[in-house]
């Protein structure tokens, strides 16, 4: 008897989704982060062919070889993946956008085109796995480790972090999140969201490095993330083609946040004070959050009112590395009436 | 006393920021109305307002377009120079001043008249007094030289694009300027200028509009730019004539535009642009090229096409900003770390700038690389003749893209790096089209595209891309070559030199030689270049930079028993090109040589 494959609302298996074996560390949090990205692009029903995966260089960027086999990629150079989407998503507005990153390659060399891409609100999805360290080079702080931990060898760290999330927030972000690599549940409802968010849609994922940070003093390792992290509330990502009566009501109080294409991040709310549609209440909570050496998680800010990139610079419908010749050179015609002009 | 006919250099001493650009572009305007033969050499300080700026006009019935070696006429506007620029001027020479500056003029050798622009001006337009004084020495020059009114009224027009207040104004300063010489100046002018039957269809244009045009031709889909001098009015070129000629009827665009965050960002839009089938393109200058070298490095190991145009400046480090150089050959034919080599593509004229503007896209995707357009400061951002464009003869070509599973399946064991020709280029395929998906990396790849570490496909991945830009010479531009039968002294050079290089060439054939000329026109060499070293005796490679860059590429590239052939002369000092300067280091070189 054939084992039945389960598939999704384009009829393709989860097979359709995933990469080649993956080469980091035993227990590296970035792999559980690929698992994730597998099953939410294969739950939220994306042709592989139209995703195309990018990231910079670093442990994090490496891992495109091991999810969506079936998409292009691109391991570009170290910090600059978002200017590379940006010159491909203006030739080709129609691909989904999934850019993976880490906070070597996000905060420190690439912080300026994190934060123009931003600006211009690229319309992409941009993964953060946040471990504090430099896992390739093997483990020197990043500028995300906070003040006063400490990774497994050397001394602790005394330098203040950059919040990646508090910077985006603060640029204007429109979809700005923060997850574990281990809370699986949350972080595909918050990819899932992402990757129906139309703009830049950034998610900071602490996701721990086994080898050279996963002492207990270190505050991105499993065990003091587990200890020391709040969830601003549950999430639960209701598809646009569930049907209504599949899914549960919560029993407490909720809210849904409406997504770009009809889906719905339904956040269970857990803490009354938390409004995730104003981006100061967002930037104190972060702060509160840093000062009590605590990790805040869930969806912290959202807004939809900004135009993409793409739509800014007024393109035409067909995307411009599919324009035919005609659309590429001024005619004979067009040519002969501009030489006449400038002879006048 | 002997009047000489369309002969003569008029130097203008200003400050930046002054307005007299428009009254120097209205007075090379006027002359190339009149058929004379003109160039126009703005000299200007990196600097927006208040440092010295010089124009330099020269009228040369034999075709010449360097500044020249002596000034016929100076106009002293400038109390910053003043004395400096009286200094320099010849005895004999005309001197026309600007008598509200208050400064002597104690040249009692020369030809001198001053008129009060400034308050002249004022009693025109005390607002504009300023701008408006510039019209004074256009008046002065028309009467010495006796320029036509009407072509002096056709270059106003066209200078205030019609705008008949400013029309009005201008001209009747310059009437005013034109009268006070005819009543104020005894002295005959040893200059004049005589009606030339103006070549058909010709215009004036500069280098980076034309560049900006042919990019327009070539199909560009992305441009990023980052600003800097003197590179910026290519990009602005391209963003005033997309909507005209790019634009569909409903106002929506072919071509996106983005001012990237620097050049680093610049670079990567367009290697990402390339990556996902479209075609990018940047322009800078050297400073610019030196930070976008680690992305240029990536384009040729993952073989993706994307188009820099460098317009040079003064290097190194910041240099001279607003100055002009051939120094970034070296740069531009390696840049980035490790074994890498570029095509470059070397236009000496402003139809050359249009033809490499469309072709180099062309040839970037065909060889699936990145592609130089190599320009500099004096073409790029100075007036010169055009003959017109010449619509692209070809189709635009896309390369080995594969677009359908069909012609996916006619091809047997394809890989995204598997030379399958046997020419070192390989097929590709693009993001979006599903077919045999690949992440490109700039590490270590297989055929396949898969990550590797084999020395011997490493050392096999190298050698073919060796192959495919070895491919190259023969499909780039061939050099320009204008051979003397006795083949004895043969002067290679490149790029802006085209607009010297015959003042060059007459200066020495005056002493008895016979000069061949061989002007590159893009790396890796074509064989041509080669045979033309071969048949002559001796060969001077003649470029505007300290080191000889286009010798050094010469001596790395041409077979060992050519290479005691070739003689370098190089010379820079950011000035455009004066041919004395040239053509006696040339001579000097070729008396070593025989020595």
């Amino acid at each position: 008897m054939s084992k039945v494959i389960k598939l999704n609302v384009i009829e393709r298996p989860k097979s359709d989704y995933t990469g080649g074996a993956s080469s980091l560390c035993p227990g590296c949090g970035h792999d559980q982060i690929s698992g994730v990205i597998i099953q939410a692009c294969w739950e939220n029903g994306i042709e592989p062919s139209k995703i195309a995966k990018m990231s910079g260089i670093g442990c994090s960027s490496k891992t495109p070889a091991y999810f969506l086999g079936q998409s292009h990629g691109f391991n570009t150079v170290h910090g600059r993946m978002p200017s590379v989407t940006t010159g491909a998503n203006m030739v080709n507005k129609d691909l989904v956008y999934l850019g993976v990153s880490g906070d070597g390659d996000s905060a420190s060399i690439g912080i300026g085109q994190f934060i123009h891409a931003i600006r211009r609100n690229l319309n992409m999805v941009y993964i953060i796995e946040n471990n504090g360290v430099y896992g390739l080079t093997k483990g020197q702080y990043s500028a995300t480790v906070e003040k006063g931990s400490k990774k497994r060898k050397g001394s602790p760290n005394e330098q203040p972090p950059i919040d990646m999330c508090k910077l985006a927030i603060n640029l204007g972000c429109g979809f700005v999140a923060r997850s574990f690599s281990g809370a699986k549940k949350q972080l595909t409802a918050l990819m899932k969201a992402a990757l129906s968010h139309n703009g830049m849609a950034v998610i900071d994922v602490i996701s721990p490095c086994v080898t050279f940070a996963n002492n207990d003093e270190s505050y991105k390792s499993y065990g003091y993330v587990k200890d020391q992290t709040e969830e601003l509330h549950g999430v639960d990502y209701i598809h646009h083609f569930q049907p209504l009566n599949e899914v549960d009501i919560p029993e407490g109080s909720f809210e849904d946040v409406e997504l770009f294409d009809g889906s719905v991040l339904r956040l269970e709310t857990l803490s009354s004070e938390y409004d995730h549609n104003d981006p100061t209440a967002a930037i104190v909570a972060l702060h509160r959050a840093e000062m009590d050496k605590k990790h805040i998680t869930g969806l912290l800010h959202h807004n939809t009112d900004m135009p993409t990139a793409d739509e800014d610079q007024g393109l035409v419908d067909t995307p411009l590395c599919d324009l035919s010749e005609d659309m590429l050179r001024p005619s004979r015609a067009k040519h002969e009436e501009l030489m006449a002009r400038f002879r006048a | 006393m002997d009047v000489s006919i369309n002969d003569f250099v008029i130097n203008v001493a200003t400050a930046n920021g002054t307005g007299s650009q428009s009254s120097n572009l209205i007075l090379l305007n006027a002359l190339f109305e009149m058929g004379v033969p003109v160039s126009g050499k703005n000299l200007f300080p990196s600097n927006i307002s208040g440092l010295p700026t010089w124009f330099i006009i020269r009228a040369s019935d034999r075709g010449y377009q360097a500044p020249g070696d002596k000034t016929d006429i100076q106009v002293l506007m400038n109390p910053d120079t003043w004395y400096k620029d009286i200094e320099k001027v010849e005895s004999g020479s005309i001197i026309i001043f600007n008598e509200n500056v208050k400064l002597p003029v104690d040249r009692d050798d020369c030809l001198v008249f001053g008129l009060p622009m400034t308050k002249l001006a004022r009693s025109i337009s005390p607002k504009m007094a300023k701008m408006i004084a510039n019209m004074y020495y256009v008046g002065v020059i028309q009467h010495l030289v006796g320029i036509d009114q009407s072509a002096l009224e056709t270059a106003v027009n066209r200078q205030f694009k019609g705008k008949a207040s400013a029309v009005e104004v201008n001209l009747r300063a310059i009437d005013e300027g034109r009268k006070i010489a005819q009543e104020g100046i005894e002295w005959q002018c040893p200059h004049a200028v005589e009606g030339r039957e103006k070549e058909e269809g010709t215009f004036l244009i500069e280098g980076n509009e034309a560049t900006a045009l042919g990019s327009i031709y070539g199909g560009i889909n992305m441009l990023s730019w980052y600003p800097i001098t003197p590179s910026s009015s290519l990009a602005e070129g391209i963003i005033h004539w997309l909507p005209e000629l790019r634009g569909t009827e409903d106002g929506k665009s072919t071509c996106a535009v983005v001012q990237a965050e620097d050049e680093l960002a610049a670079a990567g839009m367009v290697v990402g642009a390339g990556w996902a089938g479209g075609r990018g393109m940047t322009c800078t200058s050297g400073p610019g090229i030196s930070l976008m070298s680690e992305f240029i490095g990536l384009a040729y190991f993952a073989e993706v096409p994307g188009v820099i145009w460098d317009v040079n400046r003064v290097g190194p480090s910041t240099g001279l900003p607003t100055r002009t150089q051939q120094g970034d050959l070296n740069l531009l034919r390696e840049a980035s770390h490790g074994d890498t080599e570029h095509i470059v593509l070397i236009p000496g004229t402003v139809e050359e700038c249009f033809e490499f503007g469309w072709r180099a896209f062309d040839y970037a995707e065909r060889f699936q690389t990145l592609v130089f357009g190599f320009s500099d400061l004096d073409l790029g951002m100075n007036n010169w003749v055009c003959r017109g464009f010449d619509y692209p003869d070809e189709q635009i070509d896309r390369g080995k893209v594969v677009r359908s599973a069909e012609q996916m399946a006619a091809i047997e064991n394809y890989g995204r790096y598997r030379d399958i020709d046997g020419d070192g280029i390989p097929y590709r395929t693009l993001p979006g089209s599903g077919l045999d998906p690949i992440l490109y990396r700039g590490t270590g790849h297989d055929e396949d595209g898969i990550y590797s570490e084999d020395p011997e496909v490493y050392r096999k991945l190298m050698m073919r891309l060796k192959t495919k830009l070895f491919n190259a010479r023969k499909v780039l531009p061939a050099p320009v070559i204008r051979e003397e039968p006795e083949e004895d002294v043969g002067i290679i050079y490149m790029g802006s030199m085209e607009n010297t290089i015959q003042e060059i060439d007459d200066m020495i054939e005056e002493t008895g030689l016979k000069v061949s000329q061989c002007r590159v026109r893009a790396l890796p060499l074509h064989p041509d270049v080669e045979k033309f070293i071969d048949s002559h005796n001796k060969v001077v490679v003649l470029e505007i930079n300290r080191d000889g860059q286009l010798y050094g590429v010469l001596r790395k590239e041409l077979p060992i028993n050519l290479v005691p052939k070739i003689t370098s002369v190089a010379f820079s000092d950011g000035m455009p090109p004066r041919a004395r300067i040239y053509s006696d280091l040339i001579l000097d070189a070729l008396v070593e040589v025989e020595s």
